[in-house]
This record gives structure tokens, sequence and C-alpha cells, in this order.
């Protein structure tokens, strides 16, 4: 199997660990991860995520401090590649940056509300899956 | 229900007269504890349309903050566009709009610049909607097993009806009668 300059395989596997970054407060409550921290960037329609378990939560941040120079790092919600698949979306490793993979094929409407609330049906599956873990 | 500020203005005027009147112990008159009862409802009521009004003005003084905090390009680290000044204008009327016996969501910002407002009861149970610089609303909602989304028109002073149904099993409103603003 292709191997990444990561040195992690090029497929990303059902049982693996992502973590999304959660880089603004509006991200998160005192319980709950909100709908909007897996919304796509609306430039390139993906979700930006890190192939790396919670532990260790060192090494997790490491990584974190390295890609998130512009915002503040929070946090990460963690959620496994199959749920995402489960959701109907596509994870691909997408390096550089290492560790890198991207959510993709969120669906796409002619109607852009349409889209946006099919969008955030989905982001709220992810939400409710997803493992809230604070900095 | 009037608004807030009408029952303020309306109770303002002879208030103090009739909260004295109220709180007396002299009047013996079945006409008398009727007006009693009367003052008593008024007070509440305007008791109960101070406090709903104080969550509609802490969650718009949310917003304020929101519009400042994320008023400028990526600020997420993903490239999200600035919250729109027009998404927040959209989300204070849709607020004001809410019927007064629905609690208040939740406001965040969304990477294309919209407002989504939230209620989150647990980590399955869910229902947010998503205020745009146009007059539809994008929502979407998961409860338990059953999740769905929908788009609504929303003309700036009534709070779509069919959002509001489709909120009302989330919250177990079932048996509580929602009026719309």
């Amino acid at each position: 199997m292709p191997q990444l300059p990561s040195g992690l395989p090029e497929l990303v596997f059902d049982d693996e660990d992502l973590a999304r970054f959660l880089t603004s407060s509006g991200h998160f409550n005192s319980t709950s991860i909100r709908p909007n921290a897996f919304l796509p960037n609306p430039k390139d329609g993906e979700t930006s995520v890190f192939r790396h378990g919670a532990k260790p939560v060192k090494d997790l941040w490491k990584i974190g401090n390295s890609v998130i120079t512009n915002s503040t790092l929070h946090g990460a919600a963690m959620i496994k590649a199959k749920e995402v698949r489960r959701a109907g979306l596509e994870i691909i490793s997408a390096e550089p940056p290492p560790r890198h993979a991207a959510i993709r094929r969120w669906p796409m409407e002619s109607d852009p509300n349409l889209m946006k609330a099919r969008h955030k049906e989905i982001a709220l599956l992810l939400a409710s899956v997803a493992v809230k873990i604070l900095k | 229900m009037p608004e807030p500020l009408s029952i303020a203005l309306s109770v303002g005027i002879g208030y103090a007269v009739l909260y004295g009147y109220g709180r007396s112990n002299t009047a013996i008159s079945a006409e008398a504890d009727s007006a009693k009862r009367a003052v008593a409802e008024l007070l509440e009521s305007k008791e109960r349309s101070q406090s709903l009004f104080g969550k509609k003005a802490a969650l718009i003084a949310d917003l304020k903050r929101l519009a400042t905090e994320y008023a400028d390009e990526d600020w997420d680290g993903y490239g999200a566009a600035a919250l729109d000044p027009l998404s927040v204008w959209n989300a204070e009327e849709f607020i004001r709009a809410l019927p007064d016996n629905l609690p208040m969501p939740e406001a965040s910002p969304e990477p294309d610049g919209s407002v989504s407002l939230d209620w989150i009861r647990s980590h399955n149970q869910m229902f947010s909607v998503s205020v745009s610089k146009g007059n539809r609303l994008a929502y979407a909602w998961l409860d338990g097993t059953e999740r769905g989304h929908s788009v609504v028109n929303f003309d700036g002073t009534t709070a779509p009806q069919r959002l509001i149904e489709d909120f009302r099993p989330l919250l177990n409103y079932a048996s509580a009668s929602i009026r719309l603003a």
C-alpha cells in the first residue's frame, strides 16, 4: 500500500481517529460540539482534519499548534473515519501538511439555501458522534 | 401577548397606584378582590415579559459581540468568510420574532459568514438554524435517530410556522401551545 511522507498509509481506514481542530469558541459549548465546527470551507467545499487520535494528547496539540497559526487552538473534535463515511461523505488523505486529510463530497444543490440545510444536517450528525477535547 | 415595551408603557402611568391597591388588605368587596386579581395578573405578566425581553436582549447583545469578534476573514484559520453584518441584522430580527415560550438559542458564526442559532439539548438532540443575508432560513435537526432539514422564508417579523412545527417535537413541546409571534 502506498505510503505518504508522514509514514501513514494513503488510505484512511474506517477505524482511524480524525481530529478537527477547534479554532473558535463558537465551535463548541460547555457540553457539545456545535455543527458549525464541521461545516465545509465555502472556498474549497472541504472540511480539514488531521489523522491522529486523542492520545498522546501532547502530540495532538503539537500538530495543532504547527498548523493553526492565525487563530487560537481551543481543542479538538475527535471523530472516527467510519462516522464520516456513514454520513455519506468521503475522507481522503491530503498531505501536506503531514497527517492532513480532507472530508469531501458534501452534497451539491442548485439552491444554495437547500444545500446549506443539507450540510447542516450532516454537520449535526458529525457533531453528535464527535468527542470534545479541550486544550 | 403584547410586546414587553407596550406592557411596560401601559402599566407605567397608573402603576404605583395600582400596585398599592393590589397589595392592600383593606379591600373586602368582590369587586375589590377581582381588581386585586387583575392587578396581580398584570404584575405577573409584566415581570414575565421583562424576563423574556431580557433573554432576547442578552442574545442580541451576544450577536453584536460576534459581529465584532468575527468581522475579519479567516477567523477560524480554515479560510472562513467574515461574519456578514446583514446576517447579524437578520438574526436579530429572527430572535425578536421567536415565540416567547421557546428557549433562546446559542449564537455562533458559520464559515460562509452566516449566523448559526443552535438549540442543543443533548449531543443527539439539536436544532440548528442558519441565518444568512437573504430572506431564507436553512435549518436542520437531529432528534435521536430522526433527522431532517428544510428551508423557509422569513419575512422579518413572524417566525416561520413550519420551522416552529419542526422544532416542537425536539423539545417535547407537543403539549405546549406555541403561539407564533
